[in-house]
């Protein structure tokens, strides 16, 4: 595959917006390597030795953090796996059956993306507490596997894939079961890898449900957290520690990126969906 | 293997038997997590910063009262969005830090136990507490919560600038008496020195102005609120404060483009006279000015706002720790009265953060008064105030306000338009409560 070649002020461009988004990452990742009193004096300090790590000892010695890890994996997996499975289920069925009401049903789920998650927290909460679901996973996982965009996209995704195949299955003696699972889910990974790259980062970015629903220590999120660990005016006193924080919540993201990343700028391009 | 697993098995049904008979109490607090380096210290005296204060405090109750469980819930500051969804829940913690600002909401609505109580089977008197504090926690009549600190703006001085500024009369910086007074110096200031007179990190920070305005007409004896349903902000009193600090910003003397980290940066490194910012930054600075290679080096002092109008006064809030309502047996409030007077015992270790203690005999020991600035500040403890106990929504209220005070400021809004334009939303706001 031969790629274009960029001209020279296209290069110096590129390369200068480059240095614009990256700008702050630097600024980030070296303030988290300087002591708190030093920056406190001056923040100008991030440019010049020494570094240390005793941000990042702080984080990891702090008692829960290993916990809000896991508990941050856990959820953010849980609804990956719930919203693959459950999305696919259902674009299969709105793609590819007829049934009652099937249209007026699918713009329904679909209606759910005009529903912003502040309008439905206070009932939400509510049921979640009549049902006794907070502080544990099932609480912090089930609210994520309400997908509208997820079953939009695998629907579409469903629908380009042609009938021809489905017919030869069937004529091949293939159940419905059969031809989902063996014949038109395995056409479907680059829409599944896209949707799970993105509920995944969806979940583990959290804040708000996470915060209200996992009220006790042992169950936050790193998000949640990393924030309960910030002092008042951590911007001041704290800074090195908060940019730690802060890089040390981006690193599993940061990692998913560059293990997904062609998926992502697939998606991101438009053209996952056929 | 088969016996290995066996003794495992019985091992671990052993420890099912095993019960905890410690009575056990929630407490849930803001300030950080520092389990890092104060998970085991009960040595309150050598802790440090708020959260190394009160994670020793609570750890040394624990380790005084081995028969209380406590389960700490370290929140996001401030809390509250948590705190009102564990209460929907129908789970409140048992002990929560809250601002005294925000009881009258939580205390209004029924969430909250009246500690009267409580604090007697402790052995508190609110007679114990400074002015500040018990009106703090005493809304109609009847005490919301074990306040622990006064916490308000004050005047963080560079005094080197100060004095090339000829701003120092000895070791004291001289501040003005008078509206007019505060523009001269601030011109004389500029002028010897290049830089702004008064930072203030008002960008996004709507309690910046509010809290002048609060503090200016308690000053003059001026009735912010009336009553529950009214605010009365469209009077004289008021205009002439915001005409001050609009005309500051004009004139430049105290930079409007600068949220609190711009400032707090700009006060350090020596480019601006005077941080107005509060009480909590106090053991920062004076560490910062203990560092030779600091640009505050030997530089640093503090007071309360100056005099400007009537008497001296100050609009402050604090921290308490408040019971959310919630059905407990006798050994849960026998605990709590036993945590709430551990609480008191370490108030003075909890001013060294900065705050202003919540007891009046704290102002009189050696030991505060040996801390730095705290004499100078001390007296914000009787001159404190709290908007009164029947306002709600406080921190709804001053968003409102600080918004229509930013256009004044600013000078995007004329200041009398503005000022009716707060009064008029707030009382909006209040009408439509219930």
């Amino acid at each position: 595959m031969s790629r274009d070649r960029l001209s020279l002020p296209a290069l110096i461009g590129v390369l200068i917006g480059a240095a614009i988004m990256v700008a702050p990452l630097i600024w980030t990742l070296l303030l988290s390597l300087k002591g708190n009193a030093e920056l406190m004096r001056d923040s100008a300090t991030a440019f010049s030795a020494p570094y240390t790590i005793d941000n990042y000892r702080a984080i990891v010695t702090g008692s829960l953090v290993p916990r809000w890890l896991l508990n941050s994996t856990i959820v953010a997996l849980g609804q990956t796996a719930g919203v693959l499975i459950l999305c696919s289920l259902a674009g299969y069925g709105f793609a590819r059956f007829e049934f009652p009401y099937r249209r007026a049903i699918f713009a329904f789920v679909v209606i759910g993306l005009a529903i912003p998650e502040q309008a439905v927290i206070l009932p939400r909460h509510q049921l979640f507490a009549l049902l006794g679901l907070h502080n544990s996973y099932p609480g912090l996982i089930l609210p994520g596997l309400v997908a509208p965009f997820g079953v939009l996209f695998m629907t579409q995704y469903f629908r380009a894939i042609p009938r021809d195949l489905d017919e030869a299955a069937l004529l091949d003696g293939a159940s419905r079961l059969t031809l989902f699972w063996k014949v038109l889910l395995p056409l479907t990974i680059p829409a599944q890898a896209t949707l799970g790259v993105f509920t995944f980062l969806g979940a583990w970015n959290d804040y708000w449900w996470p915060l209200i629903s996992a009220t006790t220590s042992d169950r936050y999120t790193l998000t949640v957290g990393l924030a309960s660990s910030q002092m008042n005016y951590a911007q001041t006193s704290g800074l090195g520690f908060l940019m730690a924080q802060a890089v040390f919540a981006s690193v599993p993201i940061l990692a998913v990126y560059v293990i997904f990343q062609k998926q992502i700028v697939r998606a991101m391009a438009g053209t996952a969906v056929r | 293997m088969t016996r290995a697993l066996l003794m495992l098995l019985a091992l671990a049904l052993a420890g099912c038997g095993a019960r905890d008979d410690r009575t056990e109490i929630v407490v849930q607090r803001f300030f950080g997590e520092c389990g890092a380096v104060y998970g085991q210290s009960i040595d309150v005296a050598k802790a440090e910063t708020e959260c190394g204060i009160l994670t020793t405090i609570i750890n040394r109750f624990e380790a005084e009262n081995p028969d209380v469980k406590v389960r700490l819930n370290v929140v996001a500051w401030p809390g509250y969005p948590q705190l009102a969804a564990q209460i929907a829940a129908g789970d409140p913690p048992d002990l929560v830090t809250m601002h005294q600002s925000v009881i009258s909401d939580y205390a209004g609505g029924g969430l909250l136990e009246p500690v009267d109580g409580l604090l007697a089977q402790a052995g508190i008197a609110p007679a114990q507490m400074t002015d500040a504090a018990r009106r703090g926690v005493t809304k109609s009549g009847r005490t919301y919560g074990l306040p622990i600190d006064t916490i308000g703006r004050l005047f963080h001085i560079n005094t080197r600038l100060m004095r090339q500024a000829g701003l120092m009369q000895g070791d004291r910086p001289i501040l003005p008496g008078s509206p007019d007074e505060l523009l001269r110096q601030a011109r004389q200031f500029r002028a010897a020195t290049g830089k702004p007179y008064l930072l203030q990190g008002q960008v996004a920070a709507p309690d910046v102005n509010v809290g002048n305005l609060y503090t200016y007409l308690l000053a003059q004896d001026a009735v912010i609120f009336p009553d529950a349903r009214h605010v009365r902000l469209a009077t004289p009193e008021a205009t002439r404060i915001v005409n001050l600090y609009k005309q500051l910003a004009a004139e430049r003397l105290s930079p409007l483009d600068q949220d609190f980290s711009a400032a707090h940066n700009a006060f350090i490194g020596g480019q601006g006279g005077i941080l107005a910012t509060g009480t909590w930054m106090i053991g920062a600075y004076d560490e910062v000015a203990r560092d030779p290679a600091s640009k505050l080096h030997d530089s640093y002092t503090v007071l309360p706002y100056p005099r400007l109008w009537g008497r001296a006064a100050a609009f402050v809030d604090g921290h308490a720790w408040v019971v959310p309502k919630h059905e407990r047996g006798a050994a849960e409030q026998a605990a709590i009265a036993r945590f709430l007077k551990h609480m008191a015992r370490y108030d003075f270790d909890w001013t060294r953060t900065g705050h202003l203690p919540a007891f009046r005999a704290i102002l009189d020991r050696p030991d505060f008064k040996a801390l730095p600035h705290r004499t100078d500040i001390a007296a914000m403890a009787a001159t404190g105030q709290q908007l009164p106990g029947y306002v709600p929504r406080q921190s709804a209220i001053q968003g409102l306000i600080g918004e229509e005070l930013e256009a004044a400021v600013s000078g995007q809004k004329p200041v009398d338009q503005a000022l009716k334009d707060a009064e008029r939303r707030v009382n909006e706001l209040l009408g439509e409560m219930l």
